[in-house]
């Protein structure tokens, strides 16, 4: 009975030990792992920073009219005004006069003043859309915004002209 | 006291009006380095390619096909008695019976520019071509490195004066017959200290005014300038604000927003009245009598470089030409602020071969491109004030000036010759007609 006793300890301390012996060898070979916190590098820019280049004047009138109109242009009338635009020394004044002489055709397509002082966000948002085709930021809501808010005769074709004479509606 | 200190205010007010100095655009003080010789000037591009021996020379046909019949077909400009037969560089009578080209127009001057100006009857150009050439004219320089698609890559006489005597964007004119050729590149150069902020303003009356800038134009809308352009420009303002954080903004010429007005004002005006002035006089004189420029090109090229495939349309419009020239000179005498003190100058960018290529035309008479030697035979005429008239300068032996003078010239006219000069960027011979006239 000792000795079974004995024998059975023995046994038992033997099982510990290799257990022991295990654990303490796979822990020993476990490589320590830490936890580290780090933030993506993410270079900042404007919504507007990829457009460097710039519109050609067929572009330009194109997607001025298929703004402005709703619809494509004619051929012939890409022609017209690209070459009218050649023919002026001053290219922003030429697409000053072209821009209000799209203003004066009773065809173009612009929100109604209403629209635009009651729903200043949505008017905004589509307009960033339509002439930028990237959405508004914060910044520029804010101003634009209480500009309307504060000048009560502007128009909602003051805006469209200025989006349409803006420098980055020249660039793509 | 109260006296005292009255006398003491406005003797301070006009001590401070005379001493101080007038800033210009370049940063200098002071416009002028030397008085101004006249308060205008025009510079008249007789351009196209005008071949020496039917200009100055007055050999009609006589030099160029073997038909032994001198005369004079610029009989505005030159002295000397017209061709006496073989008469086709005229208008073309109605009467179907009568030749093509049989009517001459008639004289426009009392006195020729010969008798009231100043002929340097051999000028060398400093280049064959025709886009080249008008850049050299207009930059004082021929660079070799200047393509035919590229805006002059030297500052133009336009930036100089409007940069370094303080012209107004509307003081400048350029009045091109096309929108083709690169014409209308030549308003500004692309120079970085120059370029299109000191440009002059242009237009191509053909197109501005024709069917295209009437489609285009025409039925542009007059904003009211406090109460709606206000608005639009400040918002312009606001956009480009926050797209010029990146840069790439569209440079302009510059024009103020009064000059803006008054350009949109002058072309509604003229489109109201269904007033077209489709062609390089015409639009000349509207220019003339709104803005009364203090410099103006304007380019009389239409139909002269023909003479590669047709001889006969080249005398009709060297003919037309001269006529035009003898206009522009009677138009500047009446308008008021232009009429004698303006100068006018008047010359092509470069002349046309000596030997003929093998295209006959109607008449079968040869053509004649432009690229030997005798294409660096040019002329200029001068007329205004402070050039002595009826003197000639220079002959076939001993050549007188440079197309390139063309800028020194228009800055002494202007009293900045030594500014422009001394910026390094004219021709090493570059010398102005005045010069040349001692």
């Amino acid at each position: 009975m000792n000795m079974h006793t004995s024998h059975t300890l023995i046994k038992r301390v033997a099982i510990n030990m290799l257990l022991f012996l295990t654990l303490f060898t796979l822990n020993d070979c476990k490589k320590a792992e830490e936890d580290v916190f780090e933030v993506n590098q993410v270079q900042v820019k404007p919504p507007n920073a990829n457009k460097q280049k710039e519109k050609t004047a067929e572009q330009y009138v194109a997607i001025l009219y298929t703004n402005l109109f709703q619809k494509g242009i004619s051929v012939n009338l890409l022609v017209d005004y690209t070459e009218a635009i050649m023919s002026m020394g001053d290219k922003r004044l030429a697409h000053e006069i072209l821009v209000s002489s799209f203003m004066n055709n009773p065809a173009v397509i612009i929100p109604s003043d209403t629209y635009m002082r009651e729903q200043t966000d949505l008017f905004l948002d589509e307009a960033y859309h339509r002439f930028y085709v990237r959405p508004i930021t914060e910044a520029e809501r804010t101003y634009l915004t209480n500009y309307i808010n504060n000048n009560p005769d502007v128009k909602a074709e003051h805006l469209y002209v200025s989006f349409a004479l803006s420098n980055e509606y020249l660039f793509y | 006291m109260e006296r005292r200190k009255f006398i003491k205010k406005v003797g301070l007010t006009t001590a401070s009006t005379v001493i101080l100095p007038y800033i210009l655009p370049s940063g200098r003080l002071f416009a002028q380095q030397s008085s101004a010789l006249a308060e205008h000037v025009v510079l008249v591009i007789f351009g196209g390619g005008v071949r020496q021996q039917e200009a100055v020379l007055k050999r009609y046909l006589s030099d160029s096909q073997g038909v032994p019949i001198e005369g004079n077909i610029m009989y505005n400009m030159l002295e000397g008695a017209p061709p006496s037969d073989k008469i086709v560089y005229g208008t073309t009578p109605s009467d179907p019976e009568a030749t093509a080209g049989s009517e001459p127009i008639p004289k426009v001057l009392n006195e020729t520019l010969q008798k009231q100006g100043a002929l340097f009857q051999e000028v060398r150009s400093t280049s064959p071509g025709h886009y080249n050439g008008l850049v050299s004219m207009l930059q004082g320089n021929t660079i070799t490195s200047q393509g035919l698609r590229q805006k002059p890559l030297l500052p133009t006489i336009f930036e100089y004066l409007r940069k370094h005597a303080g012209f107004k964007a509307t003081d400048t004119w350029f009045v091109g017959h096309t929108i083709r050729n690169s014409v209308p590149l030549l308003n500004h150069s692309s120079h970085p200290e120059y370029g299109a902020k000191y440009g002059a303003n242009f237009f191509a009356p053909g197109t501005t005014f024709g069917a295209e800038g009437r489609t285009a134009y025409a039925n542009a809308k007059t904003y009211h300038p406090e109460e709606e352009l206000s608005h639009i420009y400040h918002l312009t303002g606001f956009l480009d604000d926050y797209y010029t954080n990146i840069g790439s903004a569209l440079v302009n010429l510059n024009n103020t927003e009064e000059e803006k007005i008054a350009i949109k004002s002058f072309m509604k005006n003229l489109y109201d009245t269904g007033t077209y002035p489709t062609d390089v006089i015409s639009c000349a004189y509207h220019l003339f009598d709104e803005f009364k420029p203090k410099f103006t090109v304007v380019d009389f090229s239409a139909g002269v470089d023909g003479c590669h495939g047709n001889f006969t349309g080249y005398l009709r419009a060297m003919h037309k030409a001269d006529n035009q020239v003898g206009q522009i000179w009677n138009k500047i005498q009446s308008t008021p602020g232009m009429a004698n003190n303006t100068i006018m100058m008047c010359l092509p960018e470069c002349g046309r071969n000596l030997n003929p290529n093998p295209i006959k035309d109607e008449n079968d008479w040869f053509g004649y491109d432009h690229s030997d030697a005798n294409t660096a035979r040019i002329f200029n005429i001068m007329v205004g004030p402070n050039v002595q008239p009826n003197m000639v300068y220079g002959n076939e032996t001993s050549p007188k000036g440079l197309s390139v003078d063309t800028v020194p010239t228009i800055a002494e006219a202007f009293g900045i010759k030594d500014i422009v000069m001394n910026q390094g960027f004219l021709n090493g011979n570059a010398r102005s007609f005045f010069d040349h006239m001692g």
